[in-house]
């Protein structure tokens, strides 16, 4: 892990300092306590979603520090979805003896009662990531009875753990960015209807994340140990046996350009960013707007591509995108906004990602043609 | 501690924990309340939204589950305002089967106010979409937004002020739309690739076109056909186009009252379709257009349209001056406002004749202006000739 967790945390839970915050009306985060928790995970898919996070035993000790317990194995993506700067840190987990097989196209293929776990959290300073966070929500996709299912738990302002919530919320996040600016920002926790709303497949629940292509990658372990994620999967029997690297191009990471061109990393942020509903069997499939990075066909990438039902997501423009030029192409206007009415993605962002967006305006001001 | 004293601190904790009400005071608690019972829904459930203005920050979902109805206490009794949203662009969005939505009123939303996707037998009644600050731009573009879906009935709705149609069905089959009301929308009604729609006893009036059926390339529909447009009052639909550019709407000219574009197998009868400044009725394919599509399974042409029974009465104006549409009226027929026009634009593949694409026409009233715009040859030959058109 990047993230080297912090351990020690004051423990001292005092109930008569925690009544005189509510009386001064200070801010209850200021003070963390952070919970202990003991004992290997714990998952009766009988009878999840359980109350709390700590209940299933995922993370040991100190809740808010994310220790994988034994048996939970850290993961990250080389190109990740963009959730308003959140850091996410990334855990899987399967029943013994249990493993992902590869489907055709890449995706993993996790076995019953696999359990995959993301944590959203915001370092106090970006520039420092370890030295302080705040965790706001972890996320669960389980596959019960071979159906996905995904539910949200929210942290409690003091951070000791985090309670199931399927309505959603809004929570006030703040942190220093890499370049000293002070963020505010009303972070959307989605309800349980929103998370299917990008993990969708022919209206079933599907993880977005693990594909072969998006997880060749190494990773420095827990244990000290930096190793290719898909063969670590494979010595601790999460993934079947074979050489997937082989099988499935690396995708691009968009933000490293020794990973690919311009393209392949634009065209891998827009895989993961917006293919999951911009697909032929994804929710945004009415549009005929495809962004799943095997898209073949100019037009259903949104070459010249006229819109259907954009409303004033068309910014006045014409075309989805109109090569070679950015300021023209309603897929950029959209990126660049922030009006629930208008930007894209739909959900899961209040800011513009301006790196994001740079990335997609550079390459389409490098692409040929027209569309008069 | 005594148990007074604690429940004083806790009063004292509850009151300066809750954040300054938003503008509008959002109703968080009936906002949970709701979303919760159509997360935990079960089959045949009704869901009840009380009488009064409840602000809502958030859309609320449905998905997935069958045959639940969405229940107001009337169509200007309860009133759901989404003026402060700050996620989620639509008002209700609905993925299920079977939803009846009635007696509700959905404003000001970021996006469109109601849509259902991919769902089977969907019915609104008496369900009123609208944006308070009047046509802008920047209003959200449907309405009534059922796209994708298989069985569709909207009743007794009114919709105002969409920024592109009041009431829009796309990609849908089995649609009827009755008795409703759709005013000051850019597009009254749209149906756009349905395939056996129906709009009848319905009331479009002010918007800038009045009923549009579309067929638009690139969609996983495909080609639709089959719409009967009957018994609808198309009146003085005259508004200023105020679609943001790169939507087709945004190509209407304002006094437009009835649009079949690349329209397949029509047939509007016994409308009355009164007080258009530019054209009656207008019947061209998707090249009048000029946007180019890629999409080998598109059918841009119109053809197999039955016009019959309706009545035509024009607004004594001049016709619009801010579409292209609205121009080539005024410098072809002399700023005169027009009944019915046909771009006349052939599909080689069909058979030769004087009425290829089988456009027929029979409205016998005096002094009806008609004419074929002969759009292919850039209006060299416009003939106000109506004989070929004549219904067999």
């Amino acid at each position: 892990m990047k993230k080297q967790f912090k351990k020690g945390r004051i423990l001292a839970a005092g109930f008569l300092l925690a009544l005189s915050f509510c009386f001064t009306c200070q801010s209850p985060a200021a003070q963390k306590k952070g919970m202990a928790v003991s004992g290997p995970v714990r998952f009766d898919p009988g009878k999840a979603p359980y109350p709390k996070l700590s209940d299933y035993g995922f993370f040991t000790g100190i809740q808010r520090d994310l220790q994988p317990n034994a048996g939970v194995l850290p993961y990250e993506l080389i190109t990740p979805l963009f959730t308003d700067y959140a850091h996410k840190a990334r855990f899987v987990w399967m029943p013994k003896g249990t493993q992902a097989k590869v489907a055709a196209d890449g995706r993993l293929d996790f076995p019953d009662q696999a359990v995959l776990i993301k944590n959203f959290y915001y370092p106090a300073d970006f520039a420092k990531p370890e030295a302080d966070w705040d965790v706001v929500e972890t996320r669960l996709l389980m596959k019960i009875k071979g159906e996905w299912q995904a539910f949200t738990y929210v942290w409690d302002d003091a951070e000791n753990d985090a309670e199931l919530n399927i309505v959603g919320d809004i929570k006030p996040v703040s942190w220093q960015d890499e370049k000293g600016h002070k963020q505010n920002i009303e972070y959307l926790v989605p309800n349980k209807t929103q998370c299917k709303s990008c993990h969708n497949r022919d209206a079933i629940i599907q993880p977005i994340g693990p594909k072969v292509a998006n997880l060749n990658k190494d990773l420095r372990y827990p244990d000290g140990k930096t190793e290719n994620q898909l063969s670590r999967w494979q010595k601790a029997g999460y993934l079947a046996a074979g050489d997937h690297g082989q099988k499935f191009a690396k995708l691009a990471a968009w933000d490293k350009p020794e990973s690919g061109s311009l393209q392949e990393r634009a065209l891998a942020y827009l895989d993961v960013n917006c293919g999951h509903c911009h697909h032929p069997q994804g929710p945004a499939h009415s549009s005929g707007l495809y962004l799943q990075a095997d898209e073949q066909d100019l037009a259903h990438l949104g070459f010249c591509k006229p819109p259907v039902a954009a409303g004033k997501g068309s910014g006045g423009r014409q075309f989805g995108i109109v090569p070679g030029q950015p300021a023209a192409s309603i897929l950029l206007y959209r990126m660049e906004n922030t009006d629930p009415g208008v930007m894209m993605p739909e959900i899961g962002r209040v800011m513009v990602h301006t790196e994001a967006v740079e990335l997609i305006r550079d390459w389409i001001a490098e692409l040929k043609g027209n569309c008069n | 501690m005594k148990f007074t004293q604690l429940a004083i601190l806790a009063f004292i904790c509850a009151a300066c924990n809750s954040r300054p009400s938003d503008p509008g005071d959002v109703d968080t608690a009936l906002y949970n309340d709701l979303q919760t019972q159509l997360i935990n829904a079960k089959p045949g459930d009704v869901i009840k939204i009380p009488a009064g203005t409840h602000h809502f920050d958030r859309p609320l979902l449905l998905d997935g589950v069958k045959g639940v109805t969405i229940q107001g206490a009337g169509k200007d009794k309860t009133i759901l305002s989404f003026l402060g949203q700050k996620a989620g662009a639509e008002g209700l969005k609905i993925t299920a089967d079977s939803v009846l939505i009635q007696d509700l009123t959905v404003t000001d939303t970021k996006g469109d106010a109601i849509r259902v996707q991919d769902a089977k037998n969907v019915t609104m009644r008496n369900v009123k979409t609208t944006w308070s600050g009047g046509a802008k731009a920047s209003n959200g573009g449907y309405g009534l937004y059922p796209v994708g879906c298989e069985g569709v009935l909207i009743d007794r709705c009114e919709a105002s002020f969409a920024s592109d149609a009041g009431i829009y069905v796309g990609q849908s089959k089995n649609v009827v739309v009755k008795n409703s009301y759709a005013h000051e929308n850019v597009a009254g009604i749209e149906i756009e690739n349905c395939t056996n729609a129906e709009v009848k006893y319905c009331r479009s009036e002010k918007n800038t076109g009045g009923i549009l059926v579309f067929d638009l390339p690139g969609l996983p529909a495909g080609n639709g056909k089959t719409c009967k447009i009957h018994h609808n009052k198309i009146i003085s639909n005259n508004h200023r186009n105020f679609a943001p550019e790169g939507n087709i709407v945004a190509t209407v000219a304002p006094g437009t009252g009835l649009i079949f574009l690349a329209a397949k197998d029509v047939e509007a009868h016994h409308n009355e379709v009164i007080g258009h400044k530019t054209m009656g009725a207008a019947i061209a394919s998707y090249h009048i257009v000029q946007l180019k599509w890629d999409d080998k399974n598109y059918d841009p042409y119109t053809y197999d349209i039955k016009l019959h029974n309706n009545r035509f009465e024009r607004k004594k104006a001049l016709p619009d001056l801010s579409k292209d549409f609205g121009k080539m009226v005024n410098v072809y027929f002399g700023g005169k406002p027009q009944d019915i026009l046909y771009d006349g634009i052939l599909d080689d593949k069909r058979p030769s004749g004087s009425n290829p694409m089988n456009i027929c026409i029979d409205q016998p009233q005096t002094g009806l202006r008609f004419a074929n715009i002969d759009a292919a040859n850039d209006f060299k030959n416009i003939n106000p000739d109506l004989k070929p058109y004549q219904c067999k």
